[in-house]
């Protein structure tokens, strides 16, 4: 058996390669990469810094559109069914210059990005450069001709936040037969589809019953996004409980077990599965991490902005104009860069700090502190009761000394 | 060539078609620090160069 590189990047540890069966990225030392056969790189001739961000991002998530007509409650882009949209032309010349940074994966969405005529254009634009375009698609309106056409994509996900009625509550539509419809005609067509599924306080309790549905279907994987208070989501009270976010790396797992299906858990989940104290250096090589926006991960809006995450962040270029994320790159970004070195606690005592990165700054900046550790962690909870009860004895304790 | 002097780093498997980033592959996270070591072994053992065009 052997695992053959179909794209490599150089950066300042070595490098990353692509290989396409089974579809992964490996980061791998400079040892390795002239192993391998790649060429020298001048970001070989001095020592890799440590938190030195990486010279691109591996994926990006480019928001096609703000335009849907399920009009979701929780939409965190505000989708309306007039939404704006970047043009074909305009997506065109920002997947050219991704492709020319060496970025690997760009997620489409929006909005509803199959309600755009030209997306499988997009996709294919994107194959042709060399980038591995994935989907994620409320499914709403998805025939079998459009399905058979969603080879082109890598993997696509469908957005199912509960079943039957578990949908409506979640979404504020029954909508749930057409996201299952849309997953059948899509896993007769290709292997690598699976679900999203969005974790907020209402739909937790029914984890158990989407899981089953990946099993049934054959789908996967299953994805579990924690629910961030932007957009549409801002107005509503659907935050996990801290009992909730103490259980879900648990639950997670006994999904994954109890059903034997692969489940992740996205980038804002990491405090609450560190709180669990897995081995850092297993975390570490499984790419297990927090907020990664501005290294790992950018978003362009469909406004044109280039951002650290579709979530949150100040834009940092015009991604529609040639030239400005490559020019935008090295040295932006510093609002989601920066936490690790200027951490607060409890983030700033935290072992795993370099890994988890202080949380989601999508969920600190809903709560008003762009670079506060994030409330919903529960190392934060913990710290914040203790300093309060602390505080507040303090009060009792000390007697007041006036001069 | 089975053993090479360079090392594998980090693995993430699959692609992400999120809005935020893959952040726990709670099927990976299950094994620990020694099976990421020996997996790291392996996969550089198989990584193939690909042949010239």
């Amino acid at each position: 058996m052997k695992l053959e590189v179909v794209r490599a990047r150089a950066e300042r540890f070595g490098g990353i390669v692509e290989v396409a069966r089974p579809r992964a990225l490996l980061h791998v030392d400079r040892e390795m990469m002239r192993e391998l056969g790649q060429p020298p790189s001048a970001l070989w001739d001095s020592p890799a810094p440590a938190d030195a961000p990486l010279v691109a991002p591996t994926e990006v998530h480019l928001v096609l559109s703000r335009r849907c007509a399920a009009g979701c409650t929780g939409c965190y882009v505000d989708a309306t069914p007039q939404g704006p949209a970047l043009s074909l032309e305009q997506a065109r010349l920002v997947l050219d210059e991704l492709a020319a940074m060496g970025v690997f994966h760009v997620a489409l969405g929006g909005g509803e990005a199959l309600e755009l005529d030209y997306l499988f254009e997009v996709a294919a634009h994107a194959r042709s450069v060399g980038i591995t375009p994935n989907l994620t698609t409320s499914g709403l309106g998805l025939g079998a001709p459009q399905a058979a056409r969603c080879r082109v994509f890598g993997q696509i996900n469908v957005s199912v936040d509960g079943v039957g009625e578990g949908y409506r509550r979640a979404r504020g539509f029954d909508g749930f037969a057409h996201a299952e419809r849309a997953l059948r005609l899509l896993r007769a067509v290709k292997e690598e589809v699976g679900v999203n599924c969005v974790v907020s306080r209402s739909s937790f309790d029914g984890l158990e019953e989407v899981a089953r549905l990946v099993r049934t279907l054959r789908l996967n994987e299953l994805e579990l996004l924690r629910f961030k208070p932007v957009g549409r989501g801002a107005r509503l009270d659907q935050e996990l409980t801290p009992d909730q976010a103490r259980r879900i790396y648990p639950l997670a797992r006994r999904l994954m077990l109890r059903h034997r299906i692969r489940v992740k858990l996205d980038c804002s989940f990491a405090p609450m599965v560190f709180w669990h104290r897995p081995s850092a250096r297993a975390a570490a090589f499984w790419g297990v991490q927090g907020c990664v926006a501005g290294d790992v991960l950018a978003a362009v809006a469909p406004e044109g902005d280039l951002l650290g995450c579709s979530f949150a962040g100040p834009a940092e270029a015009d991604a529609r104009v040639p030239g400005a994320i490559r020019a935008a790159w090295p040295g932006g970004f510093s609002s989601f860069r920066g936490f690790v070195r200027s951490a607060p606690e409890p983030c700033k005592s935290c072992e795993y700090l370099r890994l988890c990165r202080g949380g989601c700054r999508a969920v600190a900046a809903a709560h008003g502190a762009f670079s506060a550790p994030d409330p919903g962690c529960p190392r934060v909870q913990e710290w914040t009761a203790r300093s309060a009860a602390e505080q507040k004895a303090g009060t009792f304790a000390l007697p007041v000394v006036r001069g | 060539m089975l053993f090479r002097k360079g090392r594998v780093l980090r693995a993430t498997f699959g692609c992400n078609p999120n809005s935020s980033s893959l952040g726990v592959d709670v099927t990976f996270l299950l094994f620990g620090a020694t099976f990421a070591s020996a997996l790291a072994l392996v996969l550089g053992s198989l990584l193939h160069r690909p042949p010239d065009p």
